[in-house]
């Protein structure tokens, strides 16, 4: 891209991402998972092998596709516990960025091994579900025959349904990660966890 | 025998205990694991012990045996299980589970060549996974304590009570017990460290290992014990201490 395209360019997504900003989703979590799902396979296998080269291309996909289904600051906030007591909007806004940053590239990486969209099955809605929480349970069908269950926690947002968790096989990742962070946050403060995790310092392992 | 045996090592082990409560150590989930100086202790030794001696030998195997005959020699294992599967479904009045786990066996052991090959779970017939501590907490026993045991590693008192069951029941340690051959014994541990070799980059990466370990085991059994649905995390209890 020249540099006269970049300028345009960048304004457009500006534009766009504070347009979808303030739209509201409609839609309820089962069906953003399935369309979520959908479109992000149908992409995979439209550009695999060039994803394949390059996996910061998918990520980019996946930034885009994923992030905006997520309240990335509810799942802060739940990761943090007390420990984001006292932490300024900004702060707790860069830890977010940061905590997304590597969920999205480990999300990405685990999207490669995926062959076909028939691998995805979104599960008919069970127990008590609610505006505050709402579990859509999905299962990715294995190499082997089996299935591995991903279950993804919403909660109703001004701006529509949003998830905020992930659990695999019973593993949540708010509960996984919040025993790894908080207490480094505890002890050495919000910026420099947020550098940390920013550098690869610290691996968010699920 | 290893029942007049235990009891000792029980009452040590809450020596082993008291002599740690001194220690004004912060607890991370004072909850489900009060124990946790002792526990960090263990498991501090077993990771020397597994660096030492359980991961050289698990690495050696994984890379003599390509990948096809070590799921056989995994799926050989767990369809040996069958036994402790069985008769905990049964305890927990799962009769559905009961008849799928016997039919999954007598599948496997036939067309699958011994459990070599799973062919069941090819076509589509549901692994069941129940033993002794799931029965006890589908009993009653919910909440149980962490518990790392030395060289066994995670547990919780519940489900290393189970485990002590399950010896009797397990072809494998019913080999050692009553024939003194540790050979299936030490195969299927080696084997199962073997497959999970993958995770220790992910384990060696966590801030802090040992929280990692213990919340993937616990959250893991409750998964287990409510077969693949447990109840959802109390997320309000988090954000109110936020």
């Amino acid at each position: 891209m020249t540099k006269k395209a970049l300028i345009p360019a960048l304004l457009l997504l500006l534009w766009s991402s504070v347009v979808s900003a303030n739209r509201v989703d409609e839609r309820d979590p089962a069906t953003i998972i399935e369309d979520t799902t959908k479109h992000l396979l149908a992409t995979l296998e439209e550009h695999r092998a060039e994803f394949s080269d390059d996996p910061t291309r998918l990520q980019d996909v996946v930034r885009t596709d994923l992030l905006p289904l997520i309240d990335l600051n509810y799942s802060a906030r739940l990761i943090l516990g007390k420990a984001g007591r006292g932490a300024r909007p900004e702060q707790l806004e860069s830890f977010s960025q940061a905590m997304s940053g590597v969920l999205v590239n480990r999300y990405a990486d685990g999207l490669l091994n995926f062959r076909s969209d028939e691998q995805v099955q979104v599960l008919p809605m069970k127990g008590k579900n609610s505006e505050k929480l709402t579990r859509v349970r999905t299962r990715i069908k294995l190499e082997n025959g089996g299935y591995a269950p991903v279950d993804y926690a919403f909660h109703k947002t001004e701006q529509g349904w949003k998830a905020f968790d992930v659990t695999v096989e019973g593993i949540s990742y708010v509960i996984t990660f919040r025993n790894q962070i908080s207490p480094r946050v505890l002890a050495e403060g919000i910026d420099k966890v947020t550098e940390d995790i920013q550098a690869g310092n610290i691996k968010l392992n699920d | 025998m290893p029942s007049t045996s235990r009891i000792p090592f029980f009452l040590l082990l809450t020596l082993l205990l008291g002599a740690c409560s001194g220690q004004q150590t912060k607890l991370t989930d004072p909850e489900r694991d009060p124990w946790e100086p002792y526990n960090r202790k263990i498991h501090a030794f077993n990771m020397g012990f597994d660096r030492a001696i359980f991961r050289p030998v698990a690495k050696g195997y994984d890379y003599v045996m390509p990948d096809a005959p070590q799921r056989g020699v995994r799926n050989f294992f767990r369809n040996l299980a069958f036994p402790v599967t069985l008769l905990n479904s049964l305890l927990q009045g799962k009769m559905a589970d009961a008849f799928t786990s016997t039919g999954r066996f007598m599948m496997n052991s036939t067309i699958g060549l011994l459990g070599f090959f799973d062919v069941a779970t090819k076509v589509g017939i549901e692994e069941v996974n129940e033993d002794f501590g799931q029965t006890l907490a589908v009993w009653g026993w919910k909440d149980s304590r962490y518990l790392v045991m030395p060289v066994f590693g995670p547990y919780t008192v519940r489900d290393f009570v189970g485990r002590g069951f399950y010896g009797y029941f397990h072809p494998v340690s019913y080999a050692v017990r009553e024939h003194n051959n540790y050979v299936p014994l030490v195969i299927d541990l080696v084997t199962l460290r073997a497959e999970l070799l993958p995770f220790q980059a992910d384990i060696d990466a966590a801030a802090d290992p040992y929280t990692l370990v213990r919340d993937v085991y616990l959250q893991n059994r409750e998964y287990n014990i409510y077969d693949g649905d447990p109840p959802a995390p109390d997320y309000d209890a988090l954000l109110e201490e936020y």
